[in-house]
């Protein structure tokens, strides 16, 4: 009977009720979209990294004056258990030209390629390119090209892949080590360590502690988790404070609700008066009014909710070119979390009202004109 | 039984105080049916919001069925309201959303009285007023006189030992006033309601067994 007589005032007042809903449901969708875009656009940047999370790598510890990485600790690193892969990689800045065109490149000298790059053409065995010194050469699998004037015939063509920590290798050149040394004379300047599972990195870390770094610091170590850890970290806080901003909406709607309500306390003053004379406690009547407002969050949630999937689409297609990442499970996350934030701005602005309809003493309210 | 010991009322109307009841005294025996009569501002409203526990005095006591009411809580009062008493007001008040049949569950409702039971006890209140086919209508779809008929259905809902009228024939023609006073008539000699009327008209009041007289705040008379 409460919850019909709540239904029947909103019904009563139609046009009020429906803007208040109104006001719900854009406050909702404001949250919800740009949370699942938000969401979208840490999806689009991490796929990129998500391969990297098990990988470490060591670097000398140039702040104790090291500045690169022996062979001795090399086959100590090789002896540490808990690493799936551990590739060292000596490098070098050479010029590189193909024809009458120069460049400038990086050149990687390393085995076990294949454990970190996919290749777009060839095999990584000998001189792999990166896919933008393939373009600006316009090379193809079988060309030679020149690495500081020794002649190199090209067996593979990596794959685009975009930025990366370790080695950014669209821009690099990769040669087995033994290539590499025929050119240069280098020391390992890094070495890329993967571990079979996460749990596997705070042990590894330990072991290069107690057998390399015993005396001094000879490497640094940079675990890829935690750089992507706090990517995602700043994308989170920057969906956070987006959603605060579209929170205003919902804020706005919240007032308008605390509005209507007020207003319709003081035009039902009578009709809490005869409640209370005929034996409505000040708890029912409070409940009634929570009730009303109830029903307008959960009817402008739930409606929010349902087109923020659309905003969401909406946004992603306009400024990600994609709309892969909107109908996923943390984006059924940000439509609860809007949902339950806009019921809960409607509870919270009925508050007010409501107790102030129950606080109403019953001869006041009957006489009300 | 409803008594009145040296109950005063005073409401603040801005620097001024107005004493709408001056030391009143007054004992209704259960069964009684009493009418109250006097001028406009004479106090006899006053007096029924505070038999009613709608109002509370500023000084002495109101004791119904021997309870000392100014020692409830107001959630007591509330219960006291609900369960004793009856109300049935000048302007009817029925809920304007609810249906005659709603309007009379109503009481029942805050009671907690399951649906089965009150929609059955609300239908039999409304045949008993005579209207049985009217309970679907909302009040603006019903005259004055079955508006007050649907409000006597809804104050006897818990079945009140004490009904309290303010005016009830007061925006009723003649001949839908005595349907009203019978109807409250039967009740009290039927079912031994106590019934308090406050009422202008002498034709109304003649119903009554005693008719009290007010005048500024004090009883003149008991005829």
């Amino acid at each position: 009977m409460f919850f019909e007589l709540a239904r029947r005032n909103l019904a009563r007042t139609k046009v009020r009720s429906t803007l208040a809903v109104i006001g719900i449901v854009i406050g909702v969708m404001a949250i919800s979209s740009i949370g699942i875009f938000g969401e979208s656009l840490k999806a689009v940047v991490m796929e990129n990294f998500k391969n990297l999370a098990n990988e470490l790598i060591i670097v000398p510890s140039y702040t104790h004056g090291y500045t690169s990485i022996d062979e001795k600790t090399i086959s100590k690193l090789k002896k540490i258990p808990y690493a799936e892969s551990i590739i060292p990689v000596k490098s070098k800045s050479a010029l590189v030209s193909f024809k009458n065109k120069k460049t400038y490149a990086t050149i990687y000298g390393m085995d076990e390629a294949e454990e970190l790059f996919e290749i777009e053409k060839g095999t990584f065995k000998g001189c792999v390119v990166g896919s933008k010194i393939a373009e600006f050469f316009d090379l193809r699998v079988g060309s030679k090209i020149r690495i500081d004037d020794k002649e190199m015939r090209v067996s593979g063509i990596l794959k685009s892949e975009g930025a990366r920590f370790d080695i950014s290798p669209d821009y690099a050149i990769i040669l087995p080590i033994k290539e590499f040394d025929k050119v240069f004379d280098e020391e390992y300047s890094m070495v890329i360590v993967r571990v079979k599972d996460l749990n596997q990195i705070e042990p590894f870390k330990k072991s290069v502690e107690r057998m390399i770094n015993y005396r001094e610091e000879k490497v640094s170590i940079f675990e890829m988790k935690m750089i992507i850890e706090r990517i995602e970290e700043m994308f989170g806080q920057m969906t956070m404070f987006l959603m605060a901003i579209a929170g205003v909406s919902l804020l706005v709607a919240g007032v308008s609700i605390l509005n209507i309500m007020l207003m319709s306390t003081i035009e039902r003053t009578r009709e809490i008066g005869i409640m209370r004379a005929i034996g409505a406690y000040r708890e029912t009547i409070l409940k009634i009014f929570l009730m009303e407002a109830l029903i307008l969050g959960i009817i402008g949630s739930v409606l929010g909710g349902a087109l923020s999937l659309v905003g969401g689409y909406a946004i992603d297609m306009m400024i990600l070119n994609t709309a892969e990442y909107v109908f996923t499970p943390s984006s059924a996350l940000y439509v609860f979390l809007g949902i339950s934030f806009g019921i809960v701005t409607a509870l919270v602005s009925a508050l007010y009202p409501a107790w102030k309809a129950s606080r109403l003493e019953p001869i006041e309210a009957l006489r009300y004109e | 039984m409803i008594e009145l010991i040296d109950v005063r009322k005073v409401y603040k109307a801005g620097r001024f105080e107005v004493v709408a009841l001056d030391g009143v005294n007054l004992k209704v025996e259960e069964g009684e049916f009493i009418a109250i009569m006097g001028p406009s501002g004479s106090g006899k409203s006053t007096m029924l919001n505070l038999i009613g526990c709608l109002d509370k005095p500023t000084s002495g006591k109101v004791i119904i069925n021997g309870v000392d009411t100014s020692k409830l809580s107001d959630k007591e009062l509330t219960d006291l309201r609900r369960d004793t008493i009856g109300f049935i007001f000048q302007h009817y008040y029925l809920i304007p959303t609810l249906t005659a049949l709603e309007n009379v569950e109503l009481p029942m409702v805050f009671k907690g009285i399951p649906k089965s039971e009150r929609e059955k006890r609300a239908k039999e209140l409304l045949s008993l007023v005579g209207l049985a086919k009217e309970m679907d209508r909302k009040p603006k779809e019903l005259s004055g006189g079955q508006q007050q008929r649907v409000a006597i259905a809804r104050a006897l809902a818990n079945n009140p030992s004490i009904l309290l009228c303010d005016e009830p024939t007061g925006n009723l023609d003649t001949k839908n006033g005595k349907i009203i006073m019978d109807i409250i008539k039967n009740l009290n000699k039927k079912k031994n309601v106590t019934v308090v009327l406050v009422t202008h008209d002498p034709a109304t009041a003649e119903y009554a067994d005693k008719i009290i007289q007010m005048r500024d705040g004090r009883i003149l008379d008991v005829l």
